[in-house]
């Protein structure tokens, strides 16, 4: 298996002199590069599960739930390609980091993430190793407007910091990713060389929903599980309040104090009321916790990221603009689509009316500081001409 | 300020609280190692009777799974949601702004007491500290009027 490189082959045709001193305008936090086939991970992994995967296919648990509307934007289906939407990097380019300006385009996966909750952590280990493998391979040697995600498998800490190690160096590197079901909360112990690695890394750790209830997950809510896809949707950030609060009580901030830890897809108008009630418990019971020198909502506005899509739509828009300022925004709040996903956020459209300040910071300034993207990748789209197809050759 | 006898030195000893009832104002005096401290028996939280909450220890700062108990009989911890004060000086240990009403308090000629923190409002969330002195023997607690 090829070693983690920086892509060798511009293939989309970006200038060996990149960087051009334009400003950043957007980066996307959450854009879902998806296989065209389960064939493709077949070179990156061990012949013994090779086999498996053409027997069995990739067997990545899901929650199994469906949609009535499908996952899937059917319009983002790839033109004159095979494989679904998000599975073609040349037309992820053309039709979604071109059509909005995207800067930068942090690459999620798709449907990869619940290989934490397979019952088997051997294969689980070595399917995310030939996910990052093709990653690098296929999406970032692309285009260096891709910023890739080391995915990890969370339920063998150790393995996930190997994976760590091995991909911190690569310079399109950006995060490390996990599923956010977990049979586990992620303030533990047990996730702490996780941590470790992503720290001593500079590399932020990101959870991103979709396995709640999938595979070892236990149900999404602890009274049980929902009837159907959208009270399944509709609950998914209880998952994640229950994480925050036990990455800031375990003390995960405190050990690791260079942390920063990204909530993809989980909503935002919660975080309020877990900091209130943290801050508010904490005055009474901070004997139990005597490592938090600070009130817990402190530990949120210094290492918690919130992704925007999907954006609450309050039927006031300035209702939401008073919950990002009770987070802490300007900062902490990223823009995010989940391109090719139903519920794609447009950036054009998403936000509600936004000051100068707050925009930048929620389009771009935030992500360029977290993920250590100073200026753009490539020159301007405008300054590059249209392509009329969906060739690899886009840029 | 005039001066309200508690109870005899040798019955308050250290570890041990008594309250009084000066007029309206209810105080709890407190023998800290040695040292006598009152405070109004109101929390500066939500009004709770604080003085008759449990005297104790607290884990002291320390890294992370780590607990290091200390303090033992300096902490007063409120009956009603556990908030924590230092016995020495009023303050709450999450939020040192936040203080117990302390009153000056005078053990015999020699003084002794802990010098009176400022009244302060309701809005400053803080309990009242009042003087306390001894006089022959027996503490008094000095009240401004």
């Amino acid at each position: 298996m090829s070693s983690p490189t920086a892509p060798s082959n511009a293939s989309s045709g970006a200038p060996s002199n990149a960087g051009p001193d334009r400003p950043l305008s957007l980066i996307d936090s959450d854009v879902h590069n998806g296989l065209q086939s389960p064939t493709e991970l077949l070179p990156y992994l061990s012949r013994y599960w090779a086999e498996a995967v053409r027997r069995h296919g990739l067997a990545i648990p899901g929650a199994g739930y469906s949609s009535p509307v499908g996952v899937q934007r059917q319009d983002a289906r790839p033109v004159g390609e095979e494989g679904g939407p998000g599975s073609s990097p040349a037309f992820m380019v053309k039709d979604h980091l071109d059509r909005y300006g995207i800067d930068y385009a942090l690459l999620t996966g798709s449907g990869m993430l619940s290989l934490s909750l397979h019952p088997d952590p051997d294969y689980a280990n070595a399917l995310s190793s030939a996910i990052n493998e093709w990653t690098a391979a296929k999406w970032l040697g692309f285009s260096p407007r891709f910023r890739g995600s080391i995915i990890i498998n969370h339920s063998d800490p150790l393995h996930a910091a190997g994976e760590i190690r091995k991909w911190a160096g690569h310079p399109q590197i950006s995060q490390v990713l996990m599923a956010s079901g977990t049979n586990r909360l992620f303030g533990q112990r047990f996730f702490h060389p996780i941590y470790e690695a992503a720290a001593e890394a500079g590399l932020p750790v990101a959870i991103h929903p979709g396995s709640e209830g999938a595979g070892t997950a236990p149900n999404i809510t602890p009274a049980g599980r929902p009837t159907r896809y959208m009270e399944w949707h509709n609950i998914l950030p209880i998952n994640y309040m229950a994480n925050v609060n036990s990455l800031v009580c375990e003390g995960v901030f405190v050990k690791f104090p260079a942390l920063k830890f990204v909530a993809i897809e989980g909503g935002i108008a919660w975080l309020p009321h877990l900091m209130w009630r943290m801050d508010k418990n904490y005055k009474a019971l901070r004997s139990q916790t005597p490592w938090l020198s600070e009130l817990p909502s402190h530990y949120i506005r210094q290492h918690l990221y919130v992704t925007t899509q999907p954006i609450e739509e309050p039927e006031n828009p300035q209702h939401i603009l008073q919950i990002f300022e009770m987070i802490g925004a300007p900062g902490r709040i990223l823009f995010s689509s989940d391109y090719p996903h139903w519920d794609f956020d447009n950036p054009r459209m998403a936000l509600p009316p936004l000051g100068r300040e707050w925009k930048e910071r929620i389009l771009w300034r935030n992500a360029s500081e977290l993920y250590n993207l100073k200026a753009p990748a490539t020159p301007a789209v405008s300054e590059v001409p249209a392509t009329g197809s969906a060739s690899a050759k886009t840029a | 300020m005039p001066l309200h006898p508690v109870c005899p030195a040798a019955e308050l000893n250290p570890g041990g609280r008594k309250l009084v009832t000066i007029g309206r104002i209810e105080i709890g005096v407190f023998n800290v190692a040695g040292g006598f401290h009152a405070y109004r028996n109101i929390c500066p939280h939500a009004g709770a009777p604080v003085c008759l909450g449990r005297i104790t220890g607290t884990s002291l700062p320390s890294p992370v799974y780590e607990y290091a108990y200390g303090r033992e009989g300096c902490i007063l911890r409120c009956p009603w949601h556990g908030w924590e004060f230092d016995l020495e000086t009023g303050e709450h240990l999450v939020d040192p702004e936040v203080r117990l009403k302390k009153f000056p308090i005078e053990v015999g000629k020699a003084g002794g007491g802990a010098e009176g923190v400022p009244c302060t409002s309701h809005e400053n969330e803080a309990l009242e500290k009042f003087p306390v002195e001894i006089q022959d023997g027996v503490i008094y607690v000095r009240l401004s009027s």
